[in-house]
């Protein structure tokens, strides 16, 4: 049987991981897209594209440092990222008492690192189509002395006042366009792994 | 007949003389003819240079006739426009076909990222090597498509990884993924036997060697010091190792228990997996042998198969009355889940 056989050359192919990331992209895309348009005033086709833009750049780029971190692992960890990912479970050795604690980091680090990446990602997408960047309230763009030292006195940071990130209303929206994503994902993911829910 | 044949002729024709000359038909020629004279070339041992110029641009226009084929013909499955992948793999193949070796690695990762170059480069460069200043959707669709073969090349880079973890650890494959959520294997398979078997085998040679055919006494000697043939077992089975060595050989270790069991003993030979595994607490692969003390008469057949060791202790007093050692080993390895050493305190 041809296909027999070439499916066992083939071996263990990341079936499920890509079926499952297809179905965790949509789902924060259509979501992001929604806080995006909400919080930006965008249109219904623009904020989709933005969102599937700056998602699927986060993930790419999330699978390269994932790629390029897991070469370098010490060995004993490298053996428990493959039990993980073909076994859905961590094995006993050195690592197992410290692993919650390393994932929980590492998910946190991943949601800043992610929302730094949609951030510069939707500047640089806006500079690429030759937009302005969207902010409603924009900065001034001289600021006199006394208005910094007004601000210098009620402690607020100069990253506002030189009208790039800071709270501007774009670095919110991503923010909790990132936060939406990431609870939706995290409370899926605990579902499947808590019940089984989808069988696998 | 005649009809069907002049219909089909007809069809033929129009397939193969394009109406016009700007059509695909003339570059699949143009390919065809290139590499007519590559292989025109070669015969006359042209220089390399010229053959291999002559054999890329073959290459590239059927690329870019292949692709222009299934655009013109509107061949879109599912309403996605497949030309660039095809076009791309064309020249994924011929760009790293040649490298011989582990050539499909480098040609999948790198396949939707030279199909993203082969719809940018038309609407980036124009015709005269001018860069082009695309309008603004065609940049979005161009930077949604640049993140999109990312993360196609980035699926096959980590399908790659998965198969270097399989060499790396090859008693992976043994184990089920049923489990996991990253992947899948297709069922009706043949699994591979886990490495354990093979250090399995080295073990009941190695211990063959020591107590198969040697007197009774000698063997009780033998299995006093458990500890110590323990660890010649374990050095044993790592020298084997050594000869094939794999990231996964210190993950196994090698055990064996004796039960006694009427006159001999029942010797358990454990290859104990202490990696990655689909089970809660790992498994092990269990080896029963039978040693027995035989006297000389019943001994008989093996006894003929290794003369000169029996040869000389023949002359010895006291022969006919000595016991020996007869050690039989099962060959099935069953697998067991746990670790052995837990269930013998518990059990």
């Amino acid at each position: 049987m041809p296909l027999t056989n070439l499916l066992s050359e083939l071996g263990i192919l990341p079936l499920r991981a890509i079926a499952f990331q297809t179905l965790l992209l949509m789902l924060a895309i259509v979501l992001e897209a929604m806080v995006l348009r909400q919080q930006l005033r965008l249109g219904y086709r623009t904020s989709m594209q933005y969102a599937a833009t700056l998602n699927l750049l986060a993930t790419s780029l999330g699978w390269v440092a994932f790629l390029a971190l897991e070469a370098v692992l010490p060995l004993s960890l490298r053996s428990q990222v493959i039990s993980y990912v073909l076994f859905n479970r961590f094995y006993l050795n050195g690592w197992r008492e410290v692993l919650p604690v390393v994932v929980v980091v590492t998910a946190i680090a991943a949601f800043f690192v992610t929302y730094w990446i949609k951030l510069q990602g939707l500047t640089w997408l806006q500079q690429l189509l030759g937009q302005q960047p969207i902010d409603t309230n924009p900065q001034p763009v001289e600021i006199n002395r006394r208005q910094r030292y007004e601000w210098a006195r009620q402690g607020q940071r100069r990253g506002q006042a030189d009208g790039q990130q800071g709270s501007s209303p774009r670095a919110l929206a991503v923010l909790q366009a990132n936060a939406a994503s990431f609870t939706a994902i995290l409370v899926l993911l605990l579902l499947v792994n808590q019940a089984g829910v989808i069988g696998w | 007949m005649v009809a069907w044949l002049t219909q089909t002729l007809e069809m033929l024709k129009a397939v193969l003389l394009p109406p016009r000359y700007f059509a695909w038909q003339t570059v699949i020629y143009m390919s065809l003819f290139s590499w007519l004279m590559s292989l025109l070339a070669r015969t006359v041992e042209a220089m390399a240079f010229t053959v291999g110029l002559l054999a890329t641009i073959s290459w590239i226009c059927l690329a870019l006739g292949v692709g222009w084929a299934l655009e013109a013909n509107k061949i879109r499955p599912f309403g996605v426009s497949i030309a660039p992948w095809v076009s791309g793999a064309i020249l994924c193949l011929f760009l790293f076909g040649s490298w011989g070796g582990r050539w499909l690695q480098p040609a999948l990762v790198s396949w939707p990222l030279v199909s993203f170059a082969v719809v940018a480069a038309p609407k980036l460069v124009s015709w005269d090597f001018n860069l082009k200043d695309p309008p603004g959707q065609v940049r979005q669709q161009l930077a949604l498509l640049f993140c999109l073969s990312l993360l196609f090349s980035s699926w096959f880079q980590f399908y790659f990884r998965i198969q270097t973890w399989v060499r790396d650890y090859p008693s992976l494959v043994a184990d089920s993924v049923e489990n996991s959520a990253f992947v899948y294997r297709f069922p009706g398979q043949t699994v591979a036997l886990p490495a354990g078997v093979n250090h399995l085998t080295v073990a009941e040679e190695m211990l063959r060697e020591q107590v198969h055919n040697k007197p009774w006494p000698s063997v009780e000697r033998w299995l006093l010091n458990l500890d110590g043939q323990r660890q010649a077992m374990e050095r044993q089975v790592k020298s084997h190792m050594g000869l094939d060595p794999s990231l996964e050989d210190s993950l196994w270790r090698i055990d064996f228990q004796p039960l006694s069991n009427g006159n001999g003993y029942i010797l358990k030979l454990w290859a104990i997996w202490s990696g990655p595994a689909a089970n809660q607490s790992g498994y092990y692969l269990e080896k029963s042998c039978l040693l027995m003390p035989v006297s000389q008469g019943s001994l008989g057949a093996p006894e003929a198969a290794v003369p000169e060791a029996s040869a000389p202790e023949a002359a010895a007093p006291g022969y006919a009355t000595t016991q020996w050692g007869s050690l039989t080993c099962d060959l099935a390895t069953p697998r067991q889940a746990g670790h052995p050493r837990d269930i013998q305190r518990t059990g």
